[in-house]
């Protein structure tokens, strides 16, 4: 293994670590099992959360909003092909180039929408207004992640900054925004379940309606 | 010269709830927040004052800068980076315009985030640590105050309740022919209790009368209850834990005395989600009866054939205004549908509607805090411009709050509108068994 390898599996098994930590930190009140009696499913509502609530049409803030909606969708997608890539490094096996190629197009267009998307954060004045300092430095650690990602499938002799730009993000992952990527799951579960439950989305069929 | 320590008292209690009395969803929530900024377009208050303050991002922000500063590693080590901040008098002034003048808590961000938390959730939590250090605004307390020492908010006692009661029954008798109908009150074992929005009883008898009339035609076994009856709850507005509990406790302890099996909330929407949804966790038991809203009764009534309605008697076009807490928060999103076409000649639904409604502008407690009345009927401004584009003579809302705050929208906004309940309207539209 080499020096580069070797940090980013330590940021790794650190950042999962602190995740978890955090995820499951007991510093916080529980909150009460809901006593009420359901109207809908909590779990209907959960399920709906993580896959119809997803879709471009379902909320406001995707629909109103499509071009900010398709760069965070295409951010997320070169932020999960980097940390694969990342993930394979450590790993004995080599990369197809049809698979390479691909991994390349994708790290190419998430770099592209978070650099966009800092663009906007920059110029839009409402966005800029609720933002803090963090916000502008964790969209360029994730670019610079993608950009040494994009320039390590292009040349594989730069695996290495690949590496140690991946620790670095891995270990301040879980310390600044970034850590929504553990708390974004959790809030839909909680908000997904809570209007399942009520019967909101997904909404049971009622007296003489054809909604279900 | 004793203010400065009350000040400081008031700061440490709120940090004690900042510290100590966050739970791990509302923590979730604020954890998320990616300040994205999409919702601002989702918040009725936003799209009438297009200030950045009102959008749900710049509102959860303020809680969320005093979270990164006691509860996450770089708040507390490098506070600007984050944006974390210290609790302060100057911060508390800044929330409680955010959490209670800004925001209603009507759920609408929360449908609609893209990421998923819940800004309501977080304005709620808000309104906990802002009660704690005693800035919740006055209107509000008052209320408050008045359903815990008096057992409902607008210090209504037992006697004018029977009185008032029994001119509306005879009321009724006279109105429907029959001088065997009745408005019974504090009627043990009966099978549903109806539980009123005190301002019912004070200005809108009318909702009473309708409720009595949809009970008679419906052979319902039924009661009113001269004491406790009160389904608002300003604590629940308030964020005040223990106000909440005991002001629900009270009525349904009254239900629990007189034996019923089913508490049916008058057509309030806060009242519905309190004693529906939320009631049985500040208690941490489940409730002996159901608790269902009036609309849901009514629908019922309609599906099983205990209700006849005749349409023709309600020829004016009608459009619904959907509760936040009702239907947002409540579930309650059909029933009202099916109640109006069947009791309306023309129905015509706003734009958007359902759960995606806009609020009115009066939820959250907006309409008992004074301070806030010219923001408030700002922001209805985006509900006024529904109802006008429906082109609707008549504007059904099945709750009390709404319907206070549309009447005032009516008269701000030249809206030539009339304002009903779905109770009210219903009962128009009755046919006795045995009429035609």
């Amino acid at each position: 293994m080499t020096l580069a390898s070797i940090a980013l599996a330590t940021a790794l098994v650190t950042s999962v670590t602190m995740f978890l930590a955090q995820r499951f930190s007991t510093r916080f009140a529980a909150v009460p099992k809901a006593i009420a009696p359901a109207r809908g499913s909590a779990r209907a509502g959960v399920l709906y959360a993580f896959t119809k609530a997803f879709a471009p049409t379902a909320k406001e803030s995707a629909a109103l909003h499509l071009p900010s909606y398709l760069a965070g969708i295409g951010y997320h997608l070169g932020i999960f092909a980097a940390l694969l890539r990342l993930l394979v490094s450590l790993l004995p096996v080599a990369v197809p180039a049809a698979a390479n190629m691909i991994l390349t197009v994708v790290l190419a267009l998430g770099l592209a929408c978070g650099l966009a998307l800092l663009g906007k954060r920059t110029l839009d004045g409402r966005l800029r207004g609720i933002s803090v300092p963090e916000d502008f430095l964790a969209n360029l650690l994730v670019d610079v992640t993608l950009a040494a990602g994009l320039a390590a499938s292009l040349d594989h002799g730069l695996m290495p900054w690949f590496q140690v730009t991946g620790a670095v993000l891995l270990l301040y992952a879980p310390l600044g925004k970034l850590r929504h990527v553990v708390f974004l799951l959790a809030s839909r579960r909680w908000s997904g379940a809570y209007f399942g439950r009520r019967g909101v989305r997904p909404n049971p069929k009622a007296p003489g309606t054809d909604r279900g | 010269m004793a203010e400065a320590p009350a000040k400081a008292a008031a700061l440490e209690q709120a940090l004690h709830v900042l510290r100590g009395r966050l739970d791990k969803r509302t923590a979730a929530f604020l954890n998320a927040c990616v300040r994205c900024g999409l919702c601002a377009d989702t918040c009725h208050v936003y799209l009438a004052d297009r200030e950045l303050e009102s959008t749900p991002a710049a509102k959860v922000e303020r809680v969320a800068r005093l979270f990164r500063r006691y509860h996450t590693l770089l708040g507390r080590l490098t506070p600007g980076l984050v944006g974390a901040q210290s609790l302060t008098q100057e911060a508390l002034q800044g929330l409680a315009a955010a959490a209670f003048g800004r925001c209603t808590l009507c759920g609408r961000c929360a449908l609609n985030c893209s990421v998923g938390l819940d800004p309501a959730a977080i304005m709620r939590f808000a309104r906990t640590l802002l009660g704690a250090a005693g800035l919740v605004p006055q209107g509000i307390r008052a209320n408050i105050e008045a359903a815990q020492t008096s057992g409902n908010t607008m210090s209504i006692s037992p006697q004018d309740v029977r009185e008032t009661i029994a001119w509306l029954e005879n009321d009724l008798r006279q109105a429907i022919g029959d001088p065997g109908a009745c408005m019974p009150v504090d009627r043990q074992g009966a099978r549903v209790l109806y539980a009123l929005n005190p301002r019912e009883l004070k200005f809108f008898p009318l909702s009473i009368s309708a409720a009595g009339m949809i009970f008679h035609a419906a052979c319902e076994n039924w009661t009113l209850t001269s004491t406790d009856f009160d389904i608002t709850n300003y604590g629940f507005f308030a964020g005040d834990i223990e106000a909440q509990r005991a002001i629900a406790e009270r009525l349904i302890r009254r239900a629990e005395k007189l034996g019923v099996r089913e508490l049916v909330v008058a057509e309030c929407g806060h009242g519905y989600r309190s004693l529906r949804w939320e009631a049985p966790d500040w208690l941490g038991r489940p409730l002996p009866f159901a608790v269902r809203s009036f609309v849901e009764v009514m629908a019922e009534y309609l599906a099983a054939g205990r209700l006849r309605l005749d349409p023709s008697k309600n020829p004016d076009p009608v459009t619904l205004h959907d509760p936040c807490n009702l239907v947002r928060h409540g579930g309650v999103i059909e029933e009202q549908r099916y109640l109006l076409r069947h009791a309306v000649t023309t129905f015509v639904e706003m734009t958007p509607n359902r759960e995606d409604n806009y609020c009115c502008g009066g939820g959250g407690g907006m309409l008992a805090a004074s301070e806030y009345a010219a923001k408030r009927l700002e922001a209805g401004r985006i509900k006024a411009d529904q109802i006008r584009a429906t082109g609707a003579r008549v504007v059904a809302s099945p709750c009390h709050n709404c319907i206070d705050q549309l009447m005032e929208l009516n008269r701000h906004y030249a809206l030539g509108v009339e304002v009903k309940t779905l109770g009210e309207i219903v009962a128009d539209a009755v046919v006795l068994p045995g009429t035609s």
